[in-house]
């Protein structure tokens, strides 16, 4: 393990290539390089998960801990592991304060495995626009999770308005157990429900979905019953034929009750964090079935004629947090530089002219800290 | 009606069998223990059973309920590959039921039967069953007839599926190898038999197929104009263990040579196949295994052995003929290596090495394509001196990969070229998410997917091979090697006769 201290980007590249060659023949083959953006509080939760899901996609993971974007001077501290205790795959920490945060590409860009798939996951809430970060526009897989929201269902329609191929939801990804044992109730069935309803907390983005998913597949759109308790609890579907299929959670287990057959008990495990992260990295292209049941769970359409590439978007959430502020921490940067902010304080969106990542549509302005004065501790 | 929920873009879904009932015959044997009950745990614990699976276990044993259950899970608990979880096993248990009986007690078999017919209801298994005759092929008439004598394998009768799978060996030779085809084909249709070879049920052995189908690079150099040979190694370093009476009448060659090394043999050299389905599949495999060629000359280009007394990785072990119940003038190979030929326009003119033997110095599997040297190397001869031939590498077990060996230059003034090893642990990574072969297979099975499971012609075209070999060996004596050593040395001297040499695996 090699820790780098108020740090430059090279330095962190050098540090993974010097880590990769005294590490021996570890992880040569490589599957995707997968970006993490979490908060200083969810880094251990991120790793966890990140290593179970290396242990079955072997791949390069780089965690960026984004902080105070509005502190004057930036600042990258680095952790390079490989092989070590975040599993058989390279690892780099990167924590970055101030305006460096804003573009984190910058440093992760030059770390990124060459040629392979780049997968972005954020531990914590994704931006309103994905495009909004130059990090998921790297991305060809962008995974969300909106029950990290304040306000998951809105976080959910956010995702839906959003959407581009190519995007998921972990919301989408915990009810696989749900559905797989939902489908196998078809599959000795010949007949179809008249009603379905879900018992779900109000707020659970992962029932909507779900609700989705069956409405667009059965064409019945289920009703949703709101109960206490975090996730999913039951399911109930009424039968075109008179019967009645009941499916309940139990813990650790579902009790699956059938008109004319004896109650079943099921396998419903609580997944980790890890566990759900794998699934999604087992296919990193489109899930047109995620689209559909986004599309049926939110009432929008045409998911299928949106582009899967974005553009990044500049966005400096500390225009957007305070508005009324031109001048923020200590008469920064970007916002003065910016003709897009006018005098109603909200910050005008500027699209840079390409589809690939760029920070020069303010690059000038930013990154004031001069390079002689980036290596002297503080 | 088709399920509704099932979509082929929604591979999130797992693949579920229907319901449907397992039956085990000789479910308290070897077998059954360490491979089948454990795999049915893991299929379970991931969720892949469907609801209302039923185990059915039948054994001689004057056992009861308890006793079984209490078996079944001592052996899924030391030998599953998933994280014990009690609640998994409870829900699985409380599904597996135990029917005493012999083979040859009709009173056993009704009861079975009845059994069956019972959980249609209580389970709503539709008559949906599989037969897993985990016993040695001797019993198999007896058993056979009393399923047929019951109407136990009839599909139609039964009103679901009924599949049976049988295990290696699938005979002594061609002629018993063709009477127990008929005599399974004829109790269940062709197309319910799943024959389990269980090296298809390996990532790395599925992995060839995507290897060569999926990818430009290596089709184009796959052939006799840059292929020099190919050399198929399948070693232990165990002995024969407690399978005295059943080893000493087989052989290595029956034993592994018939089956595991002629599918990957068959699966290497296969031309593309139309499509990825199983019948598809098979074609290629089987155009190719009748493509075999012997050599002429089978005293010289095919060599026995026979371990003596050595040392295997830091122990002591007797030698064949020591081994308890083993005959004293036994003349069962425990090793061979063979010559043969392909006879199409893909392969004519190149050699195929394969061998296989116990008591060698460590476990591996591999499959080793030795390209041509380069026809012209503009280097001084002092220069590549230590250039050697192109190899691709597969390794099936243990350590699952692939190796590339080329020659590189040596970092310095000089212009030296030497060879280097590239190495894909293709398993390391991933092997803790890929499932056990057995766990595949019963799967499989319960699906109704034929693609890893040869049929009765493969089995027939593997006999074909091996039968003139076995004829042509009749009197005569394996040649002694020591244990631990990689094979006799006149398996060396093959080889140096065409000037070539084997791999070290």
């Amino acid at each position: 393990m090699i820790g780098l201290w108020d740090t430059t980007g090279s330095a962190v590249v050098k540090a993974l290539a010097a880590e990769r060659r005294t590490a021996g023949g570890v992880t040569s083959g490589l599957a995707l390089t997968l970006i993490v953006i979490t908060e200083e509080g969810e880094v251990r939760a991120a790793e966890a998960a990140a290593t179970v899901a290396a242990a079955a996609h072997p791949c390069r993971l780089l965690i960026v801990v984004r902080d105070e974007v509005t502190h004057a001077r930036s600042r990258l501290d680095a952790e390079v592991v490989v092989g070590g205790r975040l599993g058989p795959c390279e690892a780099v920490v990167m924590r970055m304060r101030g305006r460096l945060a804003l573009h984190a590409e910058s440093v992760v860009m030059p770390l990124l495995a060459p040629d392979v798939p780049v997968v972005t996951w954020w531990r914590c809430g994704p931006p309103d626009r994905i495009a909004y970060d130059p990090l998921g526009v790297v991305a060809e897989r962008r995974i969300t999770d909106t029950l990290q929201c304040d306000d998951p269902l809105l976080a959910l329609r956010t995702r839906a308005d959003d959407y581009a191929p190519g995007d998921t939801d972990l919301a989408w990804t915990r009810i696989t157990p749900w559905r797989t044992l939902v489908a196998s109730v078809f599959d000795a069935s010949h007949t179809l429900p008249t009603t379905i309803t879900i018992e779900a907390s109000e707020k659970d983005p992962s029932a909507l979905l779900m609700s989705g998913w069956l409405h667009s597949r059965l064409g019945v759109e289920p009703e949703l019953l709101p109960v206490p308790g975090a996730h999913m609890q039951g399911l109930t579907m009424q039968m075109r034929d008179g019967g009645t299929v009941k499916i309940q959670r139990e813990n650790g287990s579902a009790l699956v009750q059938r008109t004319g057959l004896p109650d079943r008990r099921m396998p419903l495990a609580d997944r980790s964090l890890g566990e759900d992260l794998a699934e999604e990295l087992r296919r990193l292209d489109p899930d047109p079935t995620y689209a559909i049941a986004l599309a049926a769970a939110t009432g929008l359409n045409g998911f299928e004629r949106r582009s899967p590439h974005r553009v990044h978007i500049w966005h400096d959430p500390a225009l957007a947090e305070r508005p009324d502020t031109a001048n923020i921490a200590g008469s920064d940067d970007g916002a003065t530089e910016h003709a897009g902010t006018g005098p109603s304080g909200a910050p005008e969106a500027e699209v840079s002219g390409s589809a690939r990542v760029s920070g020069d549509v303010e690059a000038a302005g930013d990154t004031r800290a001069p390079a002689d004065t980036s290596n002297t501790p503080q | 009606m088709k399920n509704p929920l099932r979509d082929p873009q929604d591979r999130r879904l797992p693949r579920i069998p229907e319901p449907c009932a397992l039956v085990i015959f000789g479910v308290t044997g070897d077998l059954s223990r360490k491979k089948l009950i454990p795999a049915l745990y893991d299929l379970a614990n991931r969720g892949l059973l469907p609801p209302g699976f039923v185990v059915l276990g039948f054994a001689r044993r004057d056992w009861g309920d308890e006793d079984f259950a209490d078996l079944a899970r001592n052996a899924a608990q030391a030998h599953a590959r998933t994280p014990w979880r009690d609640e998994v096993w409870d829900r699985l248990s409380s599904n597996i039921k135990f029917v005493p009986g012999s083979f040859d007690d009709d009173e056993a078999f009704d009861r079975l039967a009845q059994t069956l017919d019972e959980l249609r209801a209580s389970h709503g298994i539709e008559g949906n069953a599989a037969f897993y005759l985990s016993i040695p092929p001797s019993a198999f008439p007896v058993v056979l007839k009393q399923l047929e004598r019951t109407g136990m394998s009839d599909n139609q009768k039964s009103g679901g599926w009924r599949r049976v799978v049988v295990e290696k060996p699938f005979g002594n030779d061609l002629q018993s190898a063709k009477q127990l085809n008929d005599l399974v084909d004829h109790a269940f249709t062709p197309g319910d038999v799943f024959r389990i070879d269980h090296y298809l049920g390996k990532e790395t052995v599925q992995n060839i197929l995507a290897l060569r189908f999926a990818n430009t690079l290596f089709e184009p150099v796959w052939n006799s104009l840059y292929v020099d040979s190919v050399q198929i190694t399948m070693a232990e370093d165990v002995g024969i263990g407690t399978r005295a009476a059943f080893y000493d009448t087989v052989g290595t060659t029956r034993d592994v040579v018939q089956n595991h090394l002629l599918q990957l043999l068959s699966l290497v050299t296969m031309e593309e196949p139309t499509g990825f389905s199983a019948d598809e599949i098979r074609t290629e495999k089987l155009k190719v295994l009748r493509a075999i060629k012997l050599p002429a000359d089978i005293a010289r280009d095919t060599v026995r052995g026979q371990y003596q007394p050595g040392w295997v990785a830091g122990e002591r072990v007797p030698g064949y003929l020591d081994e308890k119940g083993v005959p004293a003038d036994s003349t069962t190979e425990t090793y061979v290596a063979l010559t043969l030929g392909i006879q199409n326009r893909r392969w004519a003119g190149i050699p195929f090495y394969i061998r296989a033997g116990k008591r060698l110095p460590r476990r591996v599997t591999e499959i080793a394509v030795l390209f041509k040297k380069a026809p012209h190397l503009p280097f001084a001869p002092s220069d590549v001196e230590m250039l050697g031939a192109n190899q691709f590498v597969i390794r099936v077990q243990p350590d699952e990969g692939i190796t590339l060996k080329f020659g590189s230059k040596v970092p310095g003034t000089t212009m030296e070229v030497r060879d280097i090893t590239m190495d894909v642990q293709y398993g390391e990574a991933f092997t803790e998410a890929s499932p056990e072969a057995y766990e595949r297979l019963i799967l499989d099975v319960l699906l109704g997917d034929k693609t890893l499971f040869p049929d009765a012609a493969e089995v027939e075209a593997g006999w074909k091979v091996v039968d003139p070999l076995e004829e042509a060996w009749t009197g005569t004596k394996p040649e002694p090697y020591r244990a631990g050593e990689w094979g006799p040395r006149a398996a060396d001297e093959m080889l140096v006769r065409t000037g070539r040499a084997w791999r070290r695996a």
